[in-house]
């Protein structure tokens, strides 16, 4: 009975210590938010078999999948562009004037030896100002 | 009375209903459903342009690459990464951090050290081929503390802006690079008299026709520029061999200089007899010969700029912490971090500024490791109210540069030396 007493009184002494202490140090606070992403998974790269001779090697520089916009000349651009470089290297660029788009072909031609037939540098030409250029770059 | 007393078990079982009470207040404050959160969990709002880029970083993904820690993605092929700002913290940028820049698709995968030998030919009086072996075995090795910073670091910032690889600020790092004087190399094999350059090729190569700017990378300073006597053939980068992206099994280091000359894997050591005339020296790499290699669209344009192979880099600074992303309590005294750095001598002053430049104080700057290298520095700082903080900071090398306020544009996007500001959100405290 005692024992019981005891109890109560040490329960209603909590709660009374509780409910004002609550109130004192509540800070507030928001948590448990959890939402499903792909943003916080990078696969860790695997390394080569390592063996204790002259040949020092690392594994293969991963490629993600390209992003470019569909449209007419999506296709050219897959195949001349991607001989030299892959084509993170037209996404990766800001919003550019037609004129640029076009130099830069212009560039890949003359200076670096691209060799792409004419008009398929003009389609070329045509993709990129249609969607990487200050009108409509998204 | 004795019961009333207030016992340590008392005390322990109110502090369990406490704790209790806030665990029910918390389970009410929380939404323990997932997916409820539109905001949190998404990916940074993509950003391409026209303006310039708003972030330190530049905008990409990170990847995972060989031997390195998830930086930040330019380009997968050749492969482009930059160092995210975090890595700036400490003076010395580790191995798996420094930020990545190829021209040219075919990157070394494996090299064999048995068939692989530095050659060093061309006008000399007795052509060179030293291995590895040979490279660390032969010569007293030199250690180096040295900022490497690509000519595009923080072409994103530029308005307009330019084509061109889109760094924030992490196309930089600083290391100790250890290895072989070019002099003595060049020494051992003799330089013949009439030699006007000398050019550096690494293991690179492109698709390209043979002989032409896809198919080589090729960069030559001249006989007569003394940064060669400081130049090393390194290596040892922060003690460790260099990783494959950064340029095993030796890369060429130029103290101050760009990093376009720090030719990775280099093979080949060539002395000339003329001027290197290849597109990498003669039309790419170039900056206006102007003060800061600063001019505009229409002078372009109009063909107005003359132009010089881009050389030594203009001094910065950076905060690397706080970086915005979180608020700081108001009368918090909080360390403020960063790097400062100039390729023309020592770092003689960081200041910062948190009234939008009208005053400036003086940052404690921390060890001295030479003077090429990263220089970090630290400032006590505390925000007097609540509020929208713009912390600038600026620094002055011992040629008395200091760093201006005004943006700097050219073609190739070099150069961007600018004062940096961050703007920080303090908060309310209590």
């Amino acid at each position: 009975m005692a024992e019981t007493k005891r109890i109560c009184r040490r329960i209603s002494l909590g709660v009374g210590v509780s409910i004002i202490a609550s109130a004192l140090l509540y800070a507030d606070l928001k948590k448990g938010y959890y939402t499903p992403s792909q943003l916080g998974s990078l696969q860790q790269v695997a390394g080569p078999q390592l063996v204790p001779d002259s040949r020092y090697e690392v594994s293969a520089y991963p490629i993600p999948p390209p992003d470019l916009a569909p449209g007419d000349g999506l296709q050219e651009v897959r195949i001349y562009c991607n001989t030299c470089h892959s084509p993170r290297y037209i996404t990766m660029q800001p919003p550019l004037p037609a004129a640029t788009w076009k130099s830069e072909v212009n560039k890949m031609n003359k200076e670096f030896g691209a060799s792409i037939p004419e008009d398929t540098s003009s389609k070329i030409v045509s993709y990129l100002q249609a969607h990487y250029a200050l009108e409509n770059r998204r | 009375m004795k019961n009333r007393d207030i016992s340590r078990r008392d005390v322990l079982s109110c502090l369990g209903f406490t704790g209790a009470a806030f665990a029910l207040r918390s389970r009410r404050d929380a939404i323990p459903v997932i997916g409820q959160d539109p905001g949190r969990g998404e990916a940074m709002e993509p950003f391409t342009g026209p303006g310039p880029n708003p972030h330190w970083n530049s905008v990409g993904p990170y990847i995972g690459e060989p031997q390195k820690s998830p930086l930040l993605l330019l380009t997968d092929r050749p492969v482009q990464l930059e160092t995210p700002r975090q890595y700036f913290r400490t003076v010395f940028t580790p191995n798996e951090a420094f930020y990545v820049r190829w021209h040219l698709d075919g990157i070394p995968n494996a090299v064999d050290l048995t068939s692989w030998k530095l050659g060093i030919e061309g006008n000399v009086k007795k052509p060179l081929a030293l291995g590895l072996s040979e490279l660390m075995r032969n010569f007293k090795p030199v250690s180096l503390a040295a900022t490497n910073q690509c000519s595009g670091n923080s072409r994103s910032r530029l308005q307009p802006r330019v084509p061109g690889g889109q760094w924030g600020n992490g196309a930089m790092g600083n290391a100790m690079w250890t290895g072989v004087p070019l002099r003595e190399l060049l020494e051992s094999a003799g330089v013949k008299d009439g030699s006007v350059q000398v050019q550096f090729q690494g293991l690179e190569t492109g698709q390209g026709p043979s002989g032409l700017p896809s198919n080589v990378f090729l960069k030559s300073l001249d006989l007569t520029n003394p940064v060669l006597d400081q130049c090393v053939v390194a290596y040892l980068m922060n003690g460790e061999p260099l990783p494959m992206l950064n340029g095993f099994p030796v890369r060429l280091v130029v103290p101050g200089y760009f990093a376009t000359y720090w030719t990775k894997c280099l093979t080949w050591i060539r002395v000339l007899e003329a001027p290197d005339e290849n597109f990498w020296m003669k039309t790419g790499y170039r900056v206006p010969d102007t003060p800061r290699g600063n001019t505009s669209p229409e002078e372009v344009k109009a063909g107005n700029v003359k132009t010089v192979p881009i050389g030594r880099f203009p001094v910065r600074s950076f905060l690397i912490s706080p970086d915005g992303s979180s608020k700081i309590p108001s009368s918090m005294t909080v360390t403020l971090r960063g790097i400062a750095f100039s390729g023309f001598g020592r770092i003689l002053r960081v200041e910062v500024s948190d009234d939008d430049g009208r005053t400036w104080i003086a940052a404690k700057l921390g060890e001295d490791y030479g003077p090429y290298c990263f220089r970090s520095w630290d400032m006590a700082w505390k925000a007097k109210s609540p509020g929208g903080y713009s912390l600038a900071v600026r620094a002055t090398d011992d040629k008395n540069n200091t760093q201006p306020d005004q943006p700097v544009w050219n073609p190739g996007g070099y150069l961007w030396n600018r004062i940096e500001r961050q703007e920080i959100v303090v908060g309310e405290t209590s």
